[in-house]
């Protein structure tokens, strides 16, 4: 128990030494990758506790992350600044005048977001089956129509620009650090085992005398809390928000993330979403001119994208579950699979 | 009456045109193994849903050590000290045999969301208690050393077992097993018979099962209750169950009374 906690401190000591070298050394293009990363992980992570662990199909966070960026982004930005950008009609009052730092504004914007999340929630666990899933999904649609529409509010299409680049390595990673603790720790209780137990089976679970609605509803408002946060992260690293940034594609690919890591595997989410990231980064190099053995080939753009679907098909062939599955990465594991191997070898 | 834990008084179920449960009365006394048996389709299953709060009967009312518990919610009469096994087991698959156990408990926990992101004492002291509790249950079961596989790796007798484990750990005082003996060869039947006089003394138990097996059922059981077609046709002891000709013709059909 105390070698294992300690060996955790130690690796997050690791991560933000790795990251004060990166912030020094590496170039603009690979912080952002880096920041990218770290936001998506915590739109995953949090996904993955109303998908993966208690079983409930949600479609939400494209919305949750829209909710959660424009709330920062216009908590965080000065008066001077909304006066200046909403020129089709102007601000509310009230918005206009508003103007927060930055982490009241990501704190407000993950609350706006959870309580959009309880206003869902509370019906749509009222009745069990997949209701959830086209609840969420017209929830999208619903924040794209009022992000393209509610002009005073959102400024329409023409979105939100010159927001603070105040999202930066440490922002992005304390972040993420504290939504895989938050998410771990629930995971690791009661609270962990009972949704878990309504993803296996709702009707035992019941007849366990757990209370089904609240545990969904507190798996799905947490999870909402932190995509809107990483919404917000979102806004203040690329500076520019409009409606487009937040179509089903972002959901669809949290989807991929969270399937391919293993549904209910924090430590499978946070693979995957490395693998991911990372790797369509790594794989633009198929949308550029190849020189294979003397033959040139054009560059076609959206190659990477097809190569990518057959990477996906090729995991989910040889590994069903995901790459964790419903494991997750333990200490305990490493130390044993070390001293398996030492005997193997002896 | 107050020597009764369940009382059920005229229970009738409707599913639209369908009478599943028909002017049903039911009552079981304290410390005692009950039967509820009947052909296929009798109605035993939606009388445990009933009883259970799973559904909500078109008329009638449930009485639980005194309390009306007509329309509660299903969750909530767990915490009164009622637990159900299901027909076919339904154990968590993707869980531990002790987290299994441990889900048991969880009505009991008293810790709020945020004590075990902040580690409080109380958090951490609770969850010691549940393991070490869950580890005595197993200990009784005789399942200990096989506490941390996947639920889904044990035999059928063994998941039944867990199932029932599963059960007394909410610590009920009135136990409803749905036909606990299905699918178990006749060695495993008298195995789980024992079994369940056991649980039943070591834990102040009160049963209700539902049973096909008639060996088993008077075999274990005090009093009986015959459903068929929704319609309670009998009710006593077990040797007044096997000669009432009315239960004879439910099972074997009205030729062969005759015959």
């Amino acid at each position: 128990m105390k070698r294992n906690t300690i060996l955790t401190i130690l690796s997050i000591i690791l991560l933000f030494v790795f990251l004060y070298y990166a912030s020094h050394h590496f170039s603009r293009y690979t912080i952002i990758i880096l920041n990218n990363i770290a936001i998506t992980m915590i739109l995953a992570v949090s996904y993955n506790l109303i998908n993966g662990i208690t079983g409930q199909f949600s479609l939400a966070p494209n919305g949750f992350a829209a909710v959660g960026a424009y709330t920062a982004a216009l908590l965080s930005l000065t008066p001077a600044q909304k006066q200046a950008m909403f020129i089709i009609d102007p601000i509310m009052p009230f918005l206009g005048s508003i103007h927060l730092p930055f982490l009241a504004a990501l704190i407000v914007a993950g609350l706006v977001t959870a309580f959009f999340g309880f206003i869902l929630g509370f019906p749509v666990f009222r009745t069990r089956g997949d209701y959830l899933a086209i609840v969420t999904l017209g929830f999208g649609i619903v924040i794209d129509i009022v992000a393209n529409n509610a002009i005073t509010i959102t400024n329409g299409p023409l979105g939100l620009k010159g927001i603070s680049n105040y999202t930066n390595v440490w922002w992005s990673y304390g972040w993420l650090v504290f939504t895989i603790f938050v998410v771990m720790s629930i995971i690791n209780s009661n609270y962990g085992r009972a949704m878990k137990a309504i993803r296996d089976d709702e009707d035992a679970a019941v007849a366990m005398g757990i209370n089904t609605f609240k545990m969904k509803m507190i798996a799905f408002v947490v999870g909402a809390f932190f995509q809107g946060v990483a919404g917000g992260l979102l806004a203040h690293l690329i500076t520019t928000i409009s409606p487009t940034l937040f179509t089903f594609f972002l959901t669809f690919n949290l989807l991929v993330i969270i399937v391919m890591g293993g549904l209910g595997s924090i430590t499978g989410t946070v693979i995957a979403t490395i693998v991911i990231v990372w790797g369509s980064e790594l794989l633009r190099v198929f949308d550029q001119p190849m020189h294979i053995f003397g033959i040139t080939t054009p560059g076609i753009p959206g190659l990477r994208m097809i190569i990518f679907a057959l990477l996906l098909i090729l995991t989910m062939l040889f590994a069903r579950e995901g790459i964790m599955g419903k494991k997750e990465f333990s200490w305990d594991w490493l130390f044993n699979a070390i001293k398996g191997g030492i005997k193997n070898g002896k | 009456m107050e020597n009764n834990i369940l009382v059920c008084e005229h229970i009738t179920m409707k599913f639209g045109g369908l009478v599943a449960l028909n002017d049903v009365s039911l009552n079981v006394t304290k410390s005692s193994i009950t039967g509820l048996i009947g052909p296929n389709g009798a109605g035993k299953t939606t009388m445990f849903n009933v009883i259970t709060c799973n559904l909500k009967p078109t008329l009638g009312n449930i009485f639980f050590e005194g309390k009306n518990i007509t329309g509660f919610k299903p969750y909530k009469i767990v915490p009164l000290g009622m637990a159900r096994t299901f027909q076919n087991i339904r154990l968590f698959e993707n869980l531990t045999v002790l987290e299994n156990i441990m889900i048991g408990f969880a009505h009991k926990v008293k810790y709020r969301l945020f004590e075990p992101i902040l580690k409080t004492p109380k958090f951490l002291n609770q969850e010691k208690e549940i393991k070490i509790k869950a580890f005595e249950l197993l200990e009784k079961v005789n399942l200990k050393e096989k506490a941390y596989l996947k639920a889904t790796g044990l035999s059928y007798g063994e998941q039944r077992k867990v199932e029932i484990a599963r059960a007394l750990a909410t610590s009920p005082k009135l136990l409803l097993l749905d036909e606990p003996a299905a699918g178990m060869n006749p060695s495993e039947k008298i195995a789980l018979m024992y079994f369940i006089k056991e649980i039943k003394d070591s834990f102040n138990l009160t049963i209700l099962l539902i049973e096909h097996d008639m060996k088993f059922v008077m075999g274990i059981c005090q009093k009986i209750y015959v459903l068929d077609y929704g319609a309670k046709i009998a009710e006593g002891t077990p040797e007044e169950i096997q000669k009432n000709p009315k239960v004879i013709a439910a099972y074997l059909g009205e030729a062969n009374v005759k015959g």
